[in-house]
């Protein structure tokens, strides 16, 4: 008997706090927009689990405060912005699954996202069947504004090719000739390898090698004997994730990296985060960093940033987000109208306003082939440094002086008639 | 060539040590537990998880210590309330959708407590460095790992020998009805033996993510290699596992010498070859999940 009541108290207090759960969801306050303001809304997938899931955190983390921002400053054309994120897990079939949900029950306006190559190429191929415009966030390969370039279909992100630009020659004239390349297995790591290849062929460089090494690599030491018995110059890591900060660590173990220059094209502040101080080194390229002196705006927006995500600092893939969803609510207003042919004619040309770009440079859609021009930040990993200084940026390189012209890109673009 | 291949071979040994503490938990919870545990790989992380909590205040050495006895006892919370209601279901498909789930909740549960920023695990300074420089992928730390692989296995047969509970999960593994009319309470059996491979888990997760770094998906990178070496070595033999561990560490190893990019597939093709060829596996009991 006692039993029973013991357990009608525990019930009763358990239907307590979900009522009280329940109350305090309800009290979130209500953003002061008339019933009949319909929100516009993105949908964004972007991968908050695999490999991928701290960039797409950091995305989803920079989109979300873009959002509140706009809306707190009376949203896009007098509507408020709704951003709407599903998981895509970094996998293109379940990228294209989520965009489908979005787009069947939420009715989405517009499509952004995707950390990784293969499924920003997917999205693009998706959002092109359903007439809506796709804005890429961080998904690299050539690609995708090249040889595929579609007429719906931005990017904010760079391509691999400006990654590689951003530093080649620095490490050519500061290391040598002779490369190796452990390069990710996948569209991502082939676009990088063949971009820093036909720049090595350009300067009359040597490939010591290379090895091609599959997402979800754990251990590299058997790549890296290979790496010592074919002493190169430089070893260039084309990575990406949590792939880049295993095999880092497994060089500073070995000590290669006191031997051997070790660069890459790509580095991330979630990466160098997740290293340990001794196995933080190395030439790389940012692209965009949350420390550049005399920058108009970049300190205010560090500052509420922080204070929005309990102290953290913005890193490259907070500012895609972030960047993203301004560009989309500048080309509706632009276009004045949510149609997407007139919203992508809105977003060619498109120029980031300084307090949207937050780099020295002004960076623009280019009309094209729909690839932002934003800045690169080439520059080396700080030894001993602390979270957050950890790079320090050698130079701030202009997008459009790195890219190459839309025509050797491949992209010619056709437009529905 | 002949030297690179010898260094990858010796490095594919060490990984296969590994790999061999790894499956041995595994194969511990198969046995006795008829439980195909696919949230090993889980419970590997979050051990990996407590001890980068804990370190701050233990040190490496006691988060080693600490973090797999707390794995250890939410494994006995979870095989007491959940898996242990479905021993009487003879298809080992209900625990392994079970533990399917659980790992799924796990990794969210640390992505929700501990976030999907990757997190480095600080290991003492004097292990971190090669002994050598021609030898340099012997690391103190990768040394360190064979020696606590080695010692584990040791203690696992001492136990399993020499104690009055390990001779018992033995016999629960050949014939768990007799040891059960012998008046073992085989509940308390089987937890124990949950609560030693989880244990197992816990050690060779924080060994991981002392090399590779945490990240809450570490788990599912790490619970593959284990299963192959079971697979290969055979099912219920823990003997086996051993050697199953050692094999494909040795294999990949080589792989890497001649083609690198095959090295993750090689584990698998073994795996497959294995089935066609010898289904139970190295030394394998005949039937086991027949």
């Amino acid at each position: 008997m006692t039993n029973q009541s013991a357990l009608i108290d525990r019930r009763s207090i358990l239907k307590a706090g979900a009522a009280a759960g329940i109350a305090g969801l309800l009290a979130t306050p209500e953003p002061t927009w008339a019933a009949s303001e319909k929100p516009i809304k993105i949908g964004m997938v972007d991968p908050i689990t695999s490999i991928f899931a701290a960039m797409g955190h950091s995305e989803i983390k920079g989109a979300k405060f873009a959002e509140e921002e706009i809306n707190k400053k009376g949203g896009i054309m007098s509507r408020p912005l709704q951003l709407i994120v599903e998981d895509g897990a970094g996998n293109p079939g379940t990228s294209i699954d989520k965009a489908k949900r979005l787009v069947a029950r939420e009715k989405i306006d517009f499509l952004m996202g995707t950390v990784n190559s293969a499924s920003s190429l997917a999205l693009s191929q998706f959002a092109n069947q359903h007439n809506m415009l796709f804005l890429c966030t961080g998904g690299h390969v050539d690609a995708l504004t090249g040889t595929n370039c579609n007429w719906n279909t931005f990017r904010t992100c760079s391509t691999t090719w400006m990654l590689t630009a951003g530093d080649f020659e620095t490490l050519f004239d500061k290391f040598g000739k002779s490369w190796y390349f452990i390069t990710t297995d996948y569209a991502f790591g082939h676009a990088e390898q063949a971009d820093y290849e036909k720049q090595l062929k350009r300067h009359g460089g040597t490939m010591a090698g290379s090895a091609l090494a599959p997402v979800g690599t754990t251990d590299f030491s058997s790549y890296l004997i290979e790496v010592k018995a074919k002493k190169p110059k430089v070893l260039c890591l084309l990575l990406a994730g949590d792939d880049q900060v295993n095999c880092m660590k497994q060089i500073a173990q070995f000590g290669i990296d006191k031997e051997i220059a070790v660069a890459g094209a790509l580095i991330e502040l979630e990466q160098l985060q997740a290293l340990p101080e001794n196995a933080r080194y190395g030439w790389w390229t940012a692209e965009w960093y949350w420390k550049q002196p005399n920058t108009p705006h970049l300190a205010d927006f560090v500052k509420a940033y922080r204070a929005k995500y309990k102290g953290e600092y913005p890193s490259a893939r907070s500012w895609f987000g972030y960047a993203s969803t301004y560009a989309i609510k500048l080309a509706v207003e632009r276009a004045k109208s949510l149609e997407t042919m007139k919203v992508v004619r809105g977003m060619e040309g498109l120029v980031l306003p300084p307090e949207v770009a937050l780099q020295p440079n002004a960076p623009m859609y280019r009309a094209a082939d729909h690839q932002l021009m934003l800045s690169m930040f080439p520059g080396h990993v700080l030894k001993g440094a602390q979270y957050p200084d950890l790079f320090d940026v050698s130079s701030i390189i202009p997008g459009e002086k790195l890219a190459l012209s839309p025509a050797a890109a491949g992209c010619k673009m056709t437009y529905p008639s | 060539m002949g030297l690179l291949l010898l260094f990858n071979a010796f490095n594919g040994l060490i990984q296969g040590a590994f790999y061999a503490l790894m499956a041995l938990g595994l194969a511990l919870i198969l046995g006795l537990n008829n439980t195909i545990n696919f949230a090993q790989g889980a419970f590997m992380a979050l051990a990996a998880y407590f001890a980068f909590t804990l370190t701050p205040y233990v040190g490496f050495w006691g988060g080693l210590i600490i973090a797999p006895l707390l794995a250890g006892a939410l494994g006995l919370a979870i095989e007491t309330s959940l898996i242990r209601r479905l021993y009487n279901r003879k298809d080992p498909i209900y625990t392994l959708l079970l533990t399917f789930g659980l790992a799924f909740i796990m990794q969210d549960m640390i992505r929700t407590i501990w976030g999907a920023q990757g997190k480095p695990l600080e290991i003492p300074q004097f292990l971190n460095q090669p002994l050598s420089s021609t030898y340099f992928f012997l690391t103190g730390y990768r040394l360190f790992v064979v020696g606590v692989a080695l010692v584990g296995t040791a203690a696992l047969f001492g136990v399993l020998r020499f104690t009055r509970i390990g001779i018992r999960i033995r016999a629960g593994n050949s014939d768990l009805e007799t040891i059960s009319a012998l008046g073992v309470n085989i509940y308390l059996l089987r937890s124990a033996n949950f609560v030693i491979g989880i244990v197992f888990a816990g050690v060779a997760g924080i060994l991981a993510a002392g090399q590779l770094g945490l990240n809450p998906n570490m788990g599912d990178a790490l619970i593959m290699p284990a299963f192959v070496a079971i697979v290969v070595g055979g099912v219920g033999s823990l003997v086996g596992s051993l050697l199953g561990g050692l094999i494909i560490g040795l294999a990949s190893g080589i792989t890497t010498a001649f083609y690198p990019a095959a090295s993750e597939v090689v584990i698998y093709i073994i795996m497959g070859v294995m089935l066609v060829v010898r289904p139970r596996g190295l030394m394998g009991q005949e039937g086991l999940f027949e």
